[in-house]
């Protein structure tokens, strides 16, 4: 009987992330019943994108303190993996899809391996090197590797990229609705993402991870493996990550170099300071809020990389828990403003009774 | 044989001493705060153009662009100070190092940005240039590489006597050896760190108009120096001055074999390879000390 007891009882904040969960997929599913515009659609599609990726950075400085600035790299990747894959062997995009992941992953665990021994802003400057020379290479990358027609073509894409490999095949069986269907597919995969990320950060490992960021020296001594919890947090982050990859890859049914400008990573990393570091919804919060003001800023056009940047400045200098935590922040003192002094009383008396 | 060996050696000498002069900067700052200023690059940019802006459209002589990148410089890192770092302080400690890095990765974007608006794209010629060169029986130097390099070596002097031999170097020094007892001893901490941005940005800007002399003004022009100084800053510990001059030169000497030997484009990860080598070797550098972190 007792045995049971904590099985049936949630606690109260995994009852709080259940009804946002509910009225999450409630609101996927009306969404595009109540969007006409393609452009909306497309670009709720994109924010999906970016939720996932900022999920799965999170996981990796939010609730493991492993500060990589590889997240675009390993995006990347899987989209590349995914691409060269359909392009040069000719396979079916689905079939590519968890290939292009595992290679990420690989990529990932190669990266985690050389930051193994690192601490902080070194992990941060590693990757971040990482990144920019597989920027460079690819983007100078200019020796023919196979003929296309009359046209040349790179082994990596050269600065062009892939276009052209397939698609998810929503254009042949939707028709003119192929924009929903891409839609459900991406929404089915953050879905996907959010709740393995839940799971992970809930369970035992997710305690190691955090462990280890709050203070190491006391987890490895209460028997935590660093070695094996940071290779894994890697290789988790990157799978997500990697089949993201895949599927924008897929959807847009092109990958270029661009997913690799410091700009994509610095937006990835402004929604995750912006909603919340360390925060199951942070990312979620942050890309809504971002990709608004990006849409706003749309208006004033040049403007909008200045504005970024000043987003991410000032988040972090008045917000360091980010929005998520503000919103907390403000939940507390609602709760002690209504309680009040009487409220208090009332709270404190049944202590005494059990005594 | 020689024409080509010399060439390399001029290419190498003369970005080594910039990239010396980038990373001196950074590792000023992260020795004596734990900052990663990861603005340093739009800070070096804004130099640039501030002595284009004085020289070309103010028509002022050479002399007073410098003046004007280096106070231009200082002020940017004062603003850094007083806009973000003294509010950061205040936070918890164990966040700093991070929310300084990403705060600071805004305020670099911003800044660039800025300058892309009120500059345009286009690069612009930067006037501080000497043309010719100077021959010594079959070697040929040319002015402005001479130039750069004696630049930068002046500036060394300055900051090495600025650090030695000055109070507010003391003061430095003793803050980045141990923050908490220098302040128990009557040292100004916050001063100290308002110092050391200005220092910092002024080491920027100076090193922002030879750079665009090399090459052209545009706004991201500081990105590759900055992250070439990343680079060697962590090659030579982070925060270790003269390991960090001895990385930069060394450095850009393997930079400028390699891209003679395999191609322009195989210098930057031929950089990388060394930094993984010795970041497994010695994870906190060549010359760096291991860090003992207390609980």
């Amino acid at each position: 009987m007792t045995d049971t007891r904590p099985m049936s009882r949630m606690s109260r904040s995994a009852k709080t992330d259940l009804a946002i969960s509910l009225l999450l997929i409630a609101a996927a599913i009306a969404l595009p019943f109540m969007i006409d515009s393609r452009y909306i659609l497309g670009q709720v599609v994109l924010a999906l994108f970016y939720a996932t990726i900022a999920s799965q950075w999170n996981l990796l400085f939010g609730f493991s303190g492993i500060f990589s600035l590889a997240q675009m790299a390993i995006f990347a990747f899987g989209g590349y993996a995914t691409a060269m894959l359909c392009f040069y062997f000719g396979w079916n995009v689905w079939a590519a899809l968890v290939p292009g992941a595992l290679g990420a992953v690989l990529f990932s665990l190669v990266v985690g391996l050389a930051c193994l021994r690192l601490t902080g802003v070194y992990v941060a400057l590693l990757t971040l090197a990482i990144a920019q020379t597989m920027y460079l290479l690819i983007v100078t990358d200019t020796e023919c590797f196979v003929m296309v027609g009359s046209v040349c073509r790179q082994f990596t894409g050269g600065a062009v990229g892939f276009a052209r490999f397939g698609d998810l095949g929503t254009r042949a069986l939707l028709r003119a609705q192929w924009l929903v269907g891409n839609y459900a597919i991406i929404a089915v995969l953050f879905a996907a993402t959010m709740v393995f990320t839940y799971a992970i950060v809930k369970s035992p490992i997710g305690l190691a991870f955090r462990a280890l960021k709050d203070n190491p020296g006391y987890a490895v001594a209460r028997g935590v493996n660093r070695f094996q919890a940071q290779l894994l947090v890697f290789g988790i982050s990157a799978f997500f990550t990697g089949l993201a990859g895949g599927f924008y890859a897929a959807h847009f049914q092109a990958i270029g170099p661009g997913v690799l400008s410091m700009s994509q990573l610095m937006f990835i990393i402004a929604i995750v300071v912006v909603g919340g570091v360390g925060t199951f919804w942070g990312p979620l919060v942050g890309t809504v809020v971002l990709v608004l003001a990006d849409e706003l800023m749309r208006e004033s056009g040049e403007f909008r990389t200045l504005g970024l940047g000043l987003i991410i400045a000032l988040s972090v200098v008045l917000m360091p828990k980010g929005l998520v935590g503000r919103f907390g922040d403000l939940v507390r003192w609602l709760a002690r403003r209504r309680t009040g002094p009487t409220g208090s009383n009332i709270v404190q008396s049944p202590a005494p009774a059990g005594k | 044989m020689t024409d080509v060996l010399m060439a390399i050696l001029v290419a190498g000498f003369t970005s080594g001493a910039l990239y010396a002069l980038a990373t001196v900067g950074l590792s000023l700052v992260w020795g004596s705060m734990g900052m990663l200023n990861m603005a340093h690059a739009a800070m070096l940019t804004l130099g640039g153009y501030v002595a284009f802006t004085v020289i070309t459209s103010l028509g002022l002589p050479i002399a007073i662009g410098f003046a004007g990148a280096i106070l231009v410089g200082a002020a940017a890192g004062a603003i850094l100070y007083f806009a973000i770092v003294r509010n950061l302080l205040k936070n918890d400690k164990s966040t700093f190092e991070s929310n300084v890095m990403i705060a600071t990765v805004g305020i670099g974007i911003a800044l660039e940005n800025a300058i892309l608006l009120i500059y345009g794209g286009q690069p612009l010629k930067q006037p501080v240039s000497i043309a010719g060169a100077f021959r010594l029986g079959p070697l040929t130097l040319p002015w402005q590489n001479l130039m750069i390099i004696a630049v930068v070596v002046v500036m060394m002097v300055v900051v090495s006597l600025a650090l030695g031999r000055t109070r507010m170097g003391r003061a430095i020094r003793a803050t980045a050896q141990n923050r908490d007892a220098a302040q128990l001893m009557g040292v100004a901490v916050n001063r100290v760190y308002l110092q050391v941005l200005m220092l910092s940005g002024a080491l920027a800007g100076i090193c922002g108009v030879m750079v665009s002399s090399m090459t052209q003004l545009s706004p991201p022009l500081g990105n590759d120096p900055m992250l070439k100084a990343f680079i060697m800053c962590v090659v030579a510990g982070l925060g270790n001055l003269p390991g960090a001059v001895a990385a930069a030169l060394g450095l850009a000497l393997l930079e400028s074999f390699v891209q003679y030997a395999l191609g322009a484009r195989w210098g930057f990860p031929s950089l990388l390879f060394v930094v993984i080598a010795v970041l497994i070797w010695r994870p906190s550098g060549l010359f760096g000390r291991a860090e003992i972190r207390r609980m």
